[in-house]
């Protein structure tokens, strides 16, 4: 297989955000990859892969594209095609995949090139997943506080008891099942509108 | 219900079981929301993955321990085709049935209109569409049932990939909008995305998997070689998790309590009317998933055959790996049955059968009852005899397969 030297590798990057691209970009490029191309999201993304010949490709591993990417000819007839196979590093590609980000060498460019480039996309992936993972963190908290509201709303409706009874009720379920009260209020409110979701009325419980 | 207190004495083995947003993985979801995989002292964390390529890496990698998988993808990482190599077992088969071929809508009723005088079966027709236009069809992943059963119809008719009908990958949570935005012309995928297309009305389906090879094996429990022998005590308690919870998917009573609880946003994240179609008791009766009736569950090492077999028919495995070797070693009946016969239940008496041989309802040697079976024919009459696969070369037609690059990697 053709080797190039490092620098004048192509790489091209796919991912959903556009900032996180950016700035990965912007870090190859200061180091003096010259050739960083991004796909833009879209219906021909995955097709322009095939017309841009990359010799690298990272992507984020939260898209499901990946699927179509392995399709690919030109990624699948490529021989290790996907996270360092032949590596004699495992818990470099661990570090990737606990990041999100991996990557298919698809010209043979020897491994000790490819790590520092990895390594810049794992550490900007890690830092902007701890954003993420606040937030990701916040919305799952809502979720429980909307269940817990649908949760008291349903039991004044139904069994007429006072906000404070309905929170007693469940807290006191919650203890007699052994069971953590957002668990014992998803289930009840899912319980519910599996009875309404359909005539047959309600499921049996396990 | 029955508390799960164990799970959080720290001594319980965790096992991180990875699955993508189908309606098959109910068993998985169920046995993990009702605590039964806690009942049986194992500590289970679910990972909802956006595609099988993260799926085959995680468990390449040990990110995941086991997962809810398409079984020749399971081939496909012990192989190392993809990448890195890891030994896997399949112990336990989650699912049989389910996989919906769907059509645009002008395409499907093109094809229905033809099918009406071609006494209603959809493939002459859709055979003649695409012998006058060829299509794009959408399939999941290289390694899917999916790949392969939409490959073994086509070809039943003649149908050439490349030639006749190109076939692309497309992840199932992208079909619809795919088909919408015309980029393909129909898809083949698990449910509920055949639902999920039609409650948008962007596509029909036209035929399933039950008219392909029915009764046909769709998910398997796929664990890593490297856990199951770390913990054997801990995955006999996992299948016989599965098993209660695979009865109790299979219950049309339960129906709408599961489709509900798969609908939530950490799950499949759609509306639970669309995964409740495909649910045992659901509309959608011909090709809807099937979880515990006619030893669905038992991870038969004929299928595993038959998948490879397949496999190597489209060029997707090299010529020289020994089949039957490496059926046995990944399809675990000894497994199913250490964890499954002590309590009584039916467990088939073999590890192979003839695949395909039977076109109506027949019991199968089980002990200590006899289990009844649906009809499993392959729709060209095929029969399937382990004992007797055909000689390399023998099925192979004129067909390229598209990742005929994907020798071995090592």
């Amino acid at each position: 297989m053709e080797s190039h030297p490092p620098m004048s590798l192509k790489i091209l990057l796919i991912d959903t955000d556009a900032g996180r691209a950016r700035a990965l970009e912007e870090i190859l490029c200061e180091s003096g990859f010259a050739q960083v191309v991004r796909v833009p999201e879209g219906a021909g993304r995955i097709a322009a892969v095939e017309d841009i010949k990359p010799d690298l490709i990272i992507v984020d591993m939260a898209l499901p594209d990946r699927d179509a990417l392995e399709d690919l000819r030109l990624v699948s007839s490529g021989h290790p095609i996907v996270m360092f196979a032949g590596s004699d590093d495992p818990a470099f590609a661990e570090q990737a995949i606990d990041a999100g980000v991996c990557s298919y060498n698809l010209s043979g460019v020897p491994l000790q090139d490819i790590k520092p480039i990895m390594a810049s996309a794992i550490a900007l992936f890690r830092r902007l997943r701890k954003v993420e993972g606040e937030l990701a963190e916040a919305q799952a908290r809502l979720e429980e506080r909307h269940l817990m509201e649908r949760a008291k709303a349903l039991l004044m409706q139904g069994r007429r008891m006072t906000e404070p009874e309905a929170y007693r009720w469940l807290q006191k379920t919650a203890m007699n099942q052994n069971r953590k009260l957002a668990e014992v209020v998803a289930a009840f409110v899912t319980q519910h509108d599996a009875g309404t979701d359909s005539h047959k009325g309600k499921g049996r419980q396990p | 219900m029955n508390a799960p207190t164990s799970s959080s004495s720290g001594t319980a083995p965790k096992l991180r079981i990875g699955m993508l947003r189908l309606t098959d993985s109910a068993p998985v979801v169920t046995a993990h929301e009702f605590g039964f995989f806690a009942d049986e002292g194992v500590e289970v964390e679910l990972a909802v993955e956006p595609s099988w390529a993260n799926i085959a890496d995680k468990l390449a990698f040990g990110a995941l321990d086991a997962a809810v998988i398409v079984p020749p993808l399971a081939f496909a990482v012990q192989l190392g085709l993809r990448g890195v190599a890891q030994p896997m077992l399949i112990p336990y088969t989650l699912s049989v049935g389910g996989v919906a071929i769907t059509l645009e809508r002008e395409l499907a009723t093109r094809v229905r209109a033809l099918g009406e005088s071609d006494d209603l079966d959809p493939l002459p027709a859709l055979a003649a569409c695409l012998r006058q236009q060829p299509l794009t069809l959408g399939v999941v992943h290289a390694f899917s049932t999916h790949n392969l059963l939409c490959r073994y119809w086509l070809a039943s008719v003649g149908i050439e990939v490349d030639r006749d009908v190109k076939l692309a990958v497309v992840p199932p949570s992208r079909a619809v909008e795919a088909l919408r935005e015309k980029q393909i012309s129909g898809f083949c995928a698990g449910a509920p995305w055949g639902e999920v297309a039609l409650r948008n009305s962007v596509g029909h389906s036209i035929a399933g998997s039950q008219q392909i090879w029915s009764n046909a094996p769709e998910k398997a429990f796929a664990v890593s070689a490297r856990w199951a022998n770390q913990h054997p005590e801990a995955l006999s308690g996992v299948l016989r998790a599965l098993h209660r919870s695979s009865r109790f998917c299979d219950d049309a009573e339960n129906t709408a309590y599961i489709a509900s609880l798969l609908s939530r946003r950490r799950y499949l994240n759609l509306g639970s009317h669309a995964i409740l179609a495909s649910l045992p008791g659901g509309a959608e009766t011909s090709n809807g998933c099937v979880f515990h009736r006619g030893a669905a569950t038992f991870p038969w090492r004929s299928q595993g055959l038959w998948f490879l077999s397949q496999m190597r028919r489209w060029q997707l495995i090299d010529d020289s790996i020994d089949l039957r070797t490496l059926a046995e070693r990944v399809y675990r009946p000894d497994l199913y049955r250490a964890a499954l016969s002590p309590s009584g239940e039916s467990v088939p008496r073999a590890d192979w059968k003839v695949e395909g041989a039977h076109a109506a309802a027949w019991s199968l040697d089980a002990t200590p009852l006899p289990i009844p079976m649906p009809p499993d024919r392959f729709c060209d009459g095929t029969v399937f005899d382990p004992d007797a696969l055909p000689p390399l070369g023998e099925s192979a037609m004129p067909i390229r397969a598209r990742n005929n690059g994907n020798d071995a990697t090592r």
